[in-house]
């Protein structure tokens, strides 16, 4: 999980090791990931989100491909 | 509260206060418990995803967003420097906190610098981009790789 300053990076990035790009995350989307996963992790009640919850956040940022999906197949 | 709650809070709050994982023997002394009992608490912690330890089953490599090892990541709030352990958490660090921020990290190709502000409600615009290789449903098939 890497911060990239471009597409033309991340696209060279994974050229050079033969990988699939996988689907970008502009910074906003980020701080929204991170407030969702960590905002209350210092707290009593902090628990990791399950799957459906995972899926609620990823597809509240817009990110709603299989690749965001912590229970995929075709990714399993 | 239970036990390893306890264990889990006492962790996370060390990391808060001083950027560092604490020792086995800080989380007992602070718990009033004994050193395995800790050990043991880590290890549920570990099966349930909310710690990743070394193989000696009593260091913590991670309990995100923060790194007990130093990384590319670096996040600085105040006088503390705190290492993330990818760049999701780096963000995660001022999430976490609840406090503004500064970014250090670099682009995974290039190496170019990034620095970034991170205030209490986002990030400074910026025409960064995040990327994961790993698919969701791997992730913690091998947490230090993702």
């Amino acid at each position: 999980m890497l911060f990239f300053r471009s597409e033309d990076q991340v696209q060279a990035w994974c050229q050079g090791r033969g990988v699939t790009p996988r689907p970008l995350v502009r910074m906003a989307q980020l701080w929204e990931m991170a407030v969702a996963w960590y905002a209350t992790r210092l707290e009593p009640s902090a628990r990791r989100p399950g799957p459906d919850e995972i899926r609620r956040i990823f597809a509240g940022v817009g990110l709603n491909d299989a690749f965001w999906d912590p229970q995929a197949d075709e990714f399993a | 509260m239970d036990f390893d709650t306890q264990v889990k809070l006492t962790v996370y709050h060390h990391f808060a206060s001083t950027a560092r994982a604490p020792q086995v023997a800080h989380v007992a002394a602070q718990l009033g418990c004994s050193l395995e009992d800790v050990r043991q608490a880590y290890a549920r912690l570990r099966a349930n995803r909310v710690l990743l330890l070394e193989p000696d089953g009593c260091t913590i490599r991670m309990a995100p967003p923060f790194s007990g090892v130093p990384t590319q990541h670096r996040v600085e709030v105040g006088p503390q420097t705190y290492f993330a352990n990818c760049a999701w958490d780096a963000l995660g660090v001022p999430a976490a906190l609840h406090r503004e921020a500064v970014v250090h990290s670099r682009c995974g190709q290039s190496g170019a610098p990034l620095r970034l502000h991170v205030g209490t409600t986002g990030p400074e615009s910026s025409t960064w981009l995040f990327h994961c290789l790993v698919p969701a449903a791997q992730w913690w098939v091998d947490l230090v790789f993702t």
